[in-house]
């Protein structure tokens, strides 16, 4: 079966309230899903928690996936990733509040930078995540397929329907927007996470 | 030289993600060499995703185990695409996990997941209940209601237009009074008062009276209430003994002037809310999914059944073959002594569609060939059912 038609049977069953198609999805994007969450927020356990809100998202709103404007993939790996971002501000904000309290110091050392990473880097790596979290869906879309879902830039094409060139293209100006946003000094409402 | 300098140029993002084809992993690497302002280009782009990556330690990352690329894709990435690449045309699913493959997960599906995913997945919204076959296809277009309902979580959007001079609240409180005489069958008490008393003669006036009553008491409370009184209703339905069990579902009874097997009237109850739905979904920009698809050919032979009643057993015998159906899903409609005067192929969902009266008979998508009157007969017969 067409990719476009396999989506659009799942997202039928799903409409319909049969449970075996969440179990499907589960099967077939689980793994990419807990990818995605796992590179935004470093973390084992949130990343299954944003697989959880992922997955409950999909099972609850199935109209909030449209088989004809992208697909199931996509849809679930770009979802992840904005629920991954949030999950990373507010755990940023929930530290801030805890240096405030001064008691709780190091009372989240789940989500703190691993050992192979610093600080800094840690805060340019989500500065980077949620810019991506910000691209223009065409260019976010081939993103999603070429960086996190594995695809090279021609499988991309064609799994988005478009020119492989204009696949080069978003790819390229959505990598650049990302490294000029690291150039830019950090928007302060990011920072807060609003 | 400057050709490739272009092309390459253009891949340098590919390249720093590690999405280039088995191709280009030979021409990238050595322009870069002899390109001083790619090259560049590329480690600013490499560094970036280098950050995205974060640290090499992922404990479930896609690709395991030490390299000598210095990032991602670009390293451990490069031969796995290799493979991917070979794999047949049109089919970008590298491995039996990271993709659908339509196979079905066996008959309980749900227990590939986790525990926890599946509770708050059941918290979030309950599976369509599990009922006899008869009683299935209302049980998935009351959770395909239900779904579709859960979008109107936007100020206003209750009050679209959708049908006769109804907007989303009323015609869900039209199911509430259309699902009724079912309900009342089965001995279920009535959600919405019934000042009425008297009742009218005949079951079409009587129903437009209920469904104008039961839309007036509506209209004076929230939406959320109508759509629990709806939702209350159906799932009592679908609680009934008579929704669980074939063998209590045999009796015929007459209800809304089609005598039918209790069993059928869930069938009819499902077309009613499938048909609903669906007007609510293109009111609301939507797509609304046919009904699975073994329930859709329930749809179908219910409706073929009522319309060869409707046509009677002196019209001109046509051959109605809806689309994908097969050999045993062909009937003669109309007489049975006389050779078939018309062949009529319409697609299922077009077909029930028209049955309950969203397509004029001139309009319906059709092939056909024969007597051209005998075809029309038909599909204005099915379009003047009108019992939805």
């Amino acid at each position: 079966m067409e990719p476009t038609l396999v989506d659009a049977e799942l997202h039928r069953r799903l409409v319909y309230g049969d449970e075996s198609a969440l179990g499907e999805a589960y099967a077939a994007y689980g793994g990419l899903v807990r990818r995605v969450a796992l590179r935004v927020t470093r973390s084992q356990a949130a990343a299954e928690d944003v697989a959880q809100e992922v997955f409950a998202h999909l099972w609850s709103r199935p109209y909030a996936f449209d088989a004809r404007r992208g697909s199931l993939r996509t849809w679930l790996s770009m979802l992840a990733h904005r629920r991954a971002v949030d999950w990373v501000r507010s755990e940023a904000r929930h530290r801030k509040d805890a240096r405030a309290d001064d008691s709780a110091l190091h009372a989240i050392p789940d989500s703190g930078p691993g050992p192979d990473e610093t600080v800094v880097d840690r805060e340019r790596a989500l500065l980077l995540h949620s810019a991506l979290a910000e691209l223009p869906l065409p260019q976010r879309e081939v993103v999603h397929l070429a960086y996190f879902a594995g695809r090279t830039y021609r499988q991309a094409a064609v799994e988005l329907g478009i020119p492989e060139g204009t696949a080069k293209t978003r790819l390229r100006s959505a990598l650049r927007k990302l490294a000029e946003s690291l150039a830019d000094p950090p928007d302060p409402a990011l920072e807060r996470g609003a | 030289m400057s050709g490739e300098h272009e092309a390459v140029r253009d891949l340098l993002a590919a390249w720093a993600v590690g999405a280039l084809t088995p191709a280009d992993e030979r021409t990238v690497p050595r322009h870069l060499a002899a390109c001083e302002s790619c090259a560049a280009e590329a480690e600013r782009l490499r560094e970036t995703v280098r950050l995205l990556d974060g640290p090499r330690a992922t404990p479930s990352g896609p690709t395991t185990g030490p390299t000598t690329g210095p990032v991602n894709g670009a390293g451990t990435g490069r031969a796995a695409r290799g493979t991917r690449d070979k794999a047949p045309a049109g089919r970008g699913r590298p491995t039996g996990e990271d993709g659908p493959d339509g196979r079905s997960a066996g008959p309980d599906g749900a227990a590939g997941l986790p525990p926890a995913l599946l509770a708050a997945a059941r918290r979030a919204r309950p599976a369509a209940p599990r009922v006899a076959a008869h009683a299935a296809p209302y049980a998935a277009a009351v959770a395909g209601l239900g779904a579709l309902l859960r979008e109107l979580d936007v100020p206003g959007r209750w009050s679209t237009p959708v049908v006769h001079d109804w907007d989303v609240q009323d015609t869900v409180a039209h199911l509430i009074a259309a699902d009724e005489p079912l309900a009342r069958l089965l001995g279920l008490v009535p959600r919405v008062p019934r000042p009425g008393g008297a009742e009218k003669a005949g079951w079409e006036a009587a129903w437009a009276a209920r469904t104008a009553e039961v839309i007036a008491h509506q209209r004076a409370r929230p939406p959320a209430e109508t759509v629990a009184v709806w939702s209350a209703q159906a799932a009592a339905l679908l609680a009934a003994p008579e929704a669980a069990d074939a063998g209590r579902a045999g009796h015929a009874t007459t209800l809304m002037g089609v005598r039918l097997p209790v069993a059928d009237h869930f069938v009819v109850r499902a077309f009613e809310a499938w048909i609903h739905t669906d007007d609510i979904g293109r009111a609301l920009g939507l797509a609304v999914p046919p009904p699975p698809e073994p329930h859709l050919w329930q749809l179908v032979r219910l409706a073929v059944r009522i319309l060869g009643r409707a046509l009677g057993p002196t019209a001109a015998p046509v051959l109605f073959a809806p689309a994908g159906g097969g050999s045993d899903a062909q009937w003669v409609l109309g007489s049975e002594d006389e050779p078939v005067a018309a062949e009529l192929v319409l697609d299922p969902v077009d077909f029930c569609l028209l049955i309950g009266g969203r397509y004029a008979p001139g309009e319906v998508p059709r092939g056909a060939v024969g007597d051209a009157a005998a075809v029309t007969a038909v599909l204005e017969r099915a379009a003047s059912l009108a019992w939805l």
